[in-house]
């Protein structure tokens, strides 16, 4: 067995080109999610008729449900949909011009609502509920006691939780590749069949979505202590 | 791009593509067993602190869970033959599905020992302090106080990693392994209804993650019976 560490770095900085896009694959979602979960995640929890039990079964099935299966079926479906929409209403417009990327950034972001609303639901629920009492006993209205009381304290709460799922989706962008996005393993592979050097390549990219993760949870731990200052135990 | 959708076609595809459970069902039950094996053993340098093995244990889980599974899918599928190339061992002919077991188990190993180690740690110091008290032995406090405690905080983690991993096998199609995505890809060359074959696809992977959970939920209610009592007092 012959490994070029040469190459492992070269290869590195190559493929290194394809991070943002890697990034933006990512965090898109994870805004979109954000946002999104919040009212799934409210819906979820004042159980409003109907629409909590689609939002519930949603939820289950995009988490019961491998992830590259919701990018190929976005991919397939959307320019079907749009096809025959655009032929329906005598649209100019043809699927082909829309570029993949905003295909897979769809498919994410659906699943990146159902992973956030679990999330953001477990955060609310573990606000004391005599927290929200207090602020209406000082007087708070209940936008004021949410905004102010219970939210910063579930963001506290599930910020472990968001970082988790930011590196789960740094790792789920993978799947892009598969409809061939060239992102870190896209950009990998390409490197790798072109000098023929799979493992090295494949090393690179291990090291540097390693490397993303650490920093990623060295973030977290900094913001966590940021965040949770107010629970701090010992000393004021 | 394709023919048109057509919903009637899930008929034929479902019953195909159950066909290649089993496939992805034996991947799933391999890669737990020697998870389960090899995770054990990576858990125990941590808990007893064992200088030098516990740093390389700590390093080793870092690895797996800071990298995609698909990149250990690949670093695998190139890298173990190159490895056993040493020991003049071909692998050239190997079944593919060889390559995605043994990623499945390093990846799994990583994760489950980080949860029987959470685990066991979670177990008071004070109950095996009572059992040597009380005149156990090490392995009579283990076996009758610390496991049974250790498996009920154990269960719901466990659970969420065995149907992470199912998901997960859904991968294995990339290097050409035969499972119910691998049949879907053949399908789709055959038939040219892509979206067809992915739906069914969701469909099964749902049911079976819906069957894995509510057998898990029974497995937990069956650990805590013990708990409930106090909590009904």
């Amino acid at each position: 067995m012959t490994i070029d560490i040469a190459f492992i770095v070269t290869a590195f900085f190559e493929i290194l080109t394809a991070l943002p896009l890697t990034l933006t694959i990512t965090v898109v979602p994870l805004i979109f999610g954000l946002g999104i979960g919040v009212v799934t995640a409210l819906i979820r929890l004042y159980k409003v008729r109907v629409v909590h039990q689609l939002a519930e079964f949603y939820v289950s099935f995009l988490r019961g449900t491998p992830i590259v299966l919701h990018v190929l079926i976005i991919y397939f479906a959307m320019p079907k949909l749009i096809d025959s929409l655009s032929a329906y209403f005598g649209w100019s417009f043809k699927s082909a011009s829309i570029p993949i990327l905003l295909f897979v950034l769809t498919a994410y972001s659906l699943t990146a609502v159902a992973y956030m609303s679990e999330i953001i639901r477990s955060g609310i629920l573990s606000v004391p509920a005599g927290q929200i009492e207090a602020a209406y006993a000082v007087g708070m209205s209940t936008p004021q006691a949410v905004w102010r009381i219970v939210l910063p304290q579930a963001f506290g709460a599930i910020l472990p939780n968001l970082c988790n799922l930011f590196i789960g989706f740094l790792h789920t962008s993978t799947f892009a590749f598969t409809v061939s996005q060239m992102e870190l393993l896209g950009k990998a592979n390409v490197v790798a069949s072109v000098n023929l050097k799979f493992l090295e390549a494949f090393i690179a990219a291990a090291l540097i979505y390693w490397g993303m993760t650490i920093i990623a949870e060295r973030i977290t731990a900094f913001l966590e202590k940021r965040v949770t200052a107010y629970s701090r135990g010992g000393m004021a | 791009m394709g023919k048109a959708f057509d919903l009637s076609l899930l008929g034929t595809f479902l019953p195909e593509l159950l066909a290649y459970l089993p496939i992805t069902l034996l991947i799933l039950a391999a890669s737990l067993f020697f998870g389960l094996l090899l995770g054990l053993l990576l858990a125990i340098p941590r808990l007893y602190n064992i200088p030098v093995l516990t740093q390389l244990v700590v390093v080793y889980v870092s690895f797996i869970r800071g990298t995609p599974v698909l990149i250990q899918l690949f670093l695998v599928y190139y890298g173990l033959p190159a490895v056993l190339g040493l020991v003049h061992l071909d692998l050239s002919r190997a079944d593919p599905l060889l390559f995605v077991i043994v990623t499945y188990s390093l990846s799994s190993a990583a994760f489950l020992s980080e949860t029987i180690r959470g685990a066991v740690n979670s177990v008071d110091l004070g109950q095996t302090e009572a059992a040597y008290a009380v005149g156990m032995t090490a392995r009579q406090a283990f076996g009758r106080i610390v496991l049974p405690q250790a498996l009920m905080v154990a269960v719901p983690n466990f659970a969420n990693k065995v149907i992470g991993f199912l998901k997960d096998t859904s991968l294995a199609f990339t290097i050409g392994v035969m499972d119910m995505m691998g049949r879907g890809q053949t399908l789709i060359s055959a038939t040219a209804h892509a979206l067809e074959v992915y739906i069914s696809l969701a469909v099964i992977y749902y049911l079976v993650v819906i069957v894995l959970e509510r057998l898990f939920a029974a497995s937990e209610r069956k650990l805590q019976q013990h708990e409930r009592k106090w909590a009904s007092a």
